[in-house]
């Protein structure tokens, strides 16, 4: 950067170099970043999370150009500077990036077009995208007048800065320059100040460095076809052990994988493992896996296995203590979880159940099972007393015989308290009118009964006080 | 004379710290504490006729009765109170009829922490469960008839190693030679306020088959 005021020009494309040493010194003077940027400005109406979500895809198919990737507002920019060599220059990487880039916009059903521009720093090519684009600007000294001529909207001032800028006469970029900084930054803060020291190189700009989203993607083909759950089970093993590095490199966790199991010349047979708690130890996967499989039955001898994950969790290492802790008290929840995934496994779903008490006057409402996946409500109930409840209940209650109004069971049932009369649920059309008793047979099994208090007046059988 | 007095102290000590360190040595009549401290059943009169004054900290134990509703299952209720309110898990295995919750709360048990596997499920996959079960809930209930000694074994053995209790409740007498307690219910000659009578069949650390009735509080619905 000996003299860069005398190397001033409006160069849109690099001079072809002529010798060995001009190349070696262009590149001495070249070091730094050349920036390409797209700026997209059909995305502006879409929804933030929505806007967001497409950016990282375009990001994605970018990837195949650059390593850097830096998703913006309305724009992505991307390092092409490495690149440039290989691809051939930035039209090359431009043609390869628009097509692919279009293609998405279409399926989205955007518009199709937006700009494009290079330059050596990320605000710089954002602000020529945003005028128009078209542009490359390879070395930072040119920088200066390449942005002169864009007109202050490119800035994205708000409605106050627009309407200072065109009170002051000022037009282009190179009207702002022309002015003392210090009152541009008391007219328009310093934020706006430095947007444009850093598209001019002058201030530090951050890369906002885009990640690819985790994926997970192994395939094992074993030695020779096989059903043997034996064969099988190392084979998975290997691939649960490379995920556990995977996750481990990662410091991620996962909660579901998907396993194919592949056959010569037929579908696949796929198997999902859901966990209630994200893990990533290879032999607790392992041993959910074999409960899946030990229920499967394959159609066909197994030629290859293949592991995907795409969701994935942070890790949290309190999971493994848990474990590990002799069952105290209230510390084996880690424990239940695992055995709960083993059981819903093996029994299949909606088999393990929880129940809880309902308000309701009607005694076969007042106790409701639920599929304990699902969860029910939380927080102990409170014990309220109150007349004696069965501990078993009949699903639907059973007709007694009656002789001389004592109801028979297995023989005679004396009654030993009650009626304890339970009125109800006429509202919903099912309505209850029953005095209940606590019966005792002579052998001394003891039922929860009761006689209807319209109809037949016949006797049921209800429940056991087990 | 002071020789022999430290001598026999000596002995004393070699005894006491065997019958403290080896729980498994025979000990004849002798039914007090044996080194493991077993878990109250909540009745005293049941407590004071058991080994280890509770329920054995693990293993198998089976409960006869030949017809439901004799207070079986109220047996169990003090036991669920005390687990639940630890936040300790209770998982029931193919129950012969719905576990009815206001009946489970007004015991004052934490129905938040009881899981129930659905009748349907296979005997097989009945057995699989507690065996996987016994290792991290402490306490498996489970309602089945008939099974082979090799079967209540291995239940046995799943629960010793998991340090869990499995509670077999069953309509007749197995005979099992491998289960650490089980207990016949009974209410024969009973008046009409008083409990069932609990008679030992079989305990670990025990030879004397005694019962005992229990009172009015060992009955549901009083």
């Amino acid at each position: 950067m000996a003299s860069p005021q005398a190397r001033l020009s409006t160069t849109a494309a690099p001079r072809p170099a002529r010798t060995r040493q001009d190349r070696t010194r262009r590149a001495g003077k070249q070091r730094g970043n050349l920036w390409y940027a797209l700026h997209l400005p059909q995305l502006q109406a879409l929804p933030e999370s929505r806007r967001r979500r497409y950016l990282l895809v375009l990001a994605g198919l970018m990837e195949t150009c650059s390593s850097d990737i830096s998703p913006h507002e309305t724009a992505l920019v991307c390092e092409v500077r490495s690149a440039l060599r290989y691809f051939g220059g930035i039209e090359a990487i431009h043609e390869r990036l628009s097509g692919a880039i279009k293609r998405q916009l279409r399926e989205w059903e955007l518009p199709e077009d937006f700009s494009h521009a290079a330059a050596p720093t990320i605000s710089g090519s954002l602000l020529l995208a945003r005028a128009g684009g078209g542009k490359a600007v390879y070395r930072r000294a040119n920088l200066h007048t390449a942005l002169q001529g864009l007109p202050v909207a490119v800035l994205q001032p708000d409605q106050e800065q627009g309407r200072r800028l065109h009170n002051m006469g000022i037009r282009y970029l190179g009207d702002l320059w022309r002015l003392p900084v210090g009152g541009l930054v008391t007219r328009f803060g310093s934020a706006f100040v430095d947007q444009l020291d850093r598209a001019l190189g002058k201030a530090p700009e951050a890369a906002r460095k885009y990640v690819a989203p985790p994926s997970f993607r192994s395939v094992l083909e074993l030695p020779g076809e096989s059903l043997d759950l034996d064969r099988l089970l190392p084979a998975a093993g290997k691939l649960l052990k490379r995920l556990r590095d995977f996750l481990v490199q990662r410091d991620l966790a996962t909660g579901r994988l998907e396993f194919s199991l592949l056959h010569e010349r037929r579908e696949a047979t796929e198997l999902r493992l859901e966990l209630r708690r994200p893990g990533r130890s290879p032999e607790h996967f392992l041993m959910l896996l074999q409960t899946h499989l030990g229920e499967l039955e394959l159609p066909a001898p197994v030629v290859a296995i293949r592991l995907a994950v795409s969701r994935f969790d942070a890790w949290l290492d309190r999971d493994l203590q848990l474990l590990r802790n002799e069952k105290g008290a209230g510390a084996d929840d880690a424990g239940v979880d695992h055995l709960l995934e083993q059981l819903q496994a093996r029994l299949g779903e909606r088999q393990i159940r929880g129940i809880e008490a309902v308000a309701d006057h009607r005694p076969e409402y007042a106790s409701r099972d639920f599929d304990q996946a699902e969860g029910g409500k939380a927080g102990p109930d409170t014990p309220v007393a109150g007349p004696p409840r069965p501990l078993w209940l009949l699903k639907e209650p059973r007709r007694l015989a009656c002789r001389d109004g004592q109801p028979l069971y297995h023989g005679p049932v004396a009654l030993l308290s009650g009626p304890e009369r339970i009125e109800s649920g006429w509202w919903s059309g099912d309505d209850v009118r029953r005095d209940y008793y606590v019966g005792e047979e002579e052998n001394g099994c003891r039922l929860w009964v009761y006689r209807e208090r319209d109809g037949g007046r016949h006797w049921y059988l209800h429940g056991y006080f087990a | 004379m002071s020789v022999t007095g430290s001598r026999a102290g000596c002995k004393q000590e070699i005894i006491e710290a065997l019958l403290r360190d080896v729980p498994d040595l025979w000990r004849g009549h002798y039914t007090a504490a044996q080194g493991e401290q077993g878990v109250s059943t909540g009745f005293p009169g049941l407590d004071g006729i058991l080994p280890n004054s509770g329920w054995p900290s693990r293993g198998l134990v089976e409960i006869v009765c030949p017809r439901r509703g004799m207070g079986e299952l109220q047996l169990l209720v003090p036991l669920m109170r005390a687990l639940t309110s630890q936040g300790q898990w209770v998982l029931w295995v193919c129950p012969p009829a719905a576990p009815y919750a206001p009946a489970l709360v007004q015991a004052g048990v934490d129905i938040g922490k009881l899981l129930v596997i659905a009748p349907g499920a296979s005997l097989r996959n009945a057995l699989w469960s507690m065996e996987k079960a016994l290792r991290s809930c402490r306490l498996v209930l489970a309602w089945q008839n008939g099974l082979s000694h090799q079967v209540l074994r291995r239940l046995q053995l799943a629960a010793n190693t998991g340090n869990s209790l499995a509670v077999l409740f069953q309509r007749g007498n197995s005979g099992c030679p491998y289960s650490a307690l089980r207990l016949q219910l009974s209410r024969a000659g009973s008046a009409g306020d008083e409990g069932p009578r609990v008679s030992i069949l079989r305990a670990r650390g025990n030879v004397r088959c005694s019962g005992v009735r229990l009172g009015p509080e060992a009955l549901a619905g009083e």
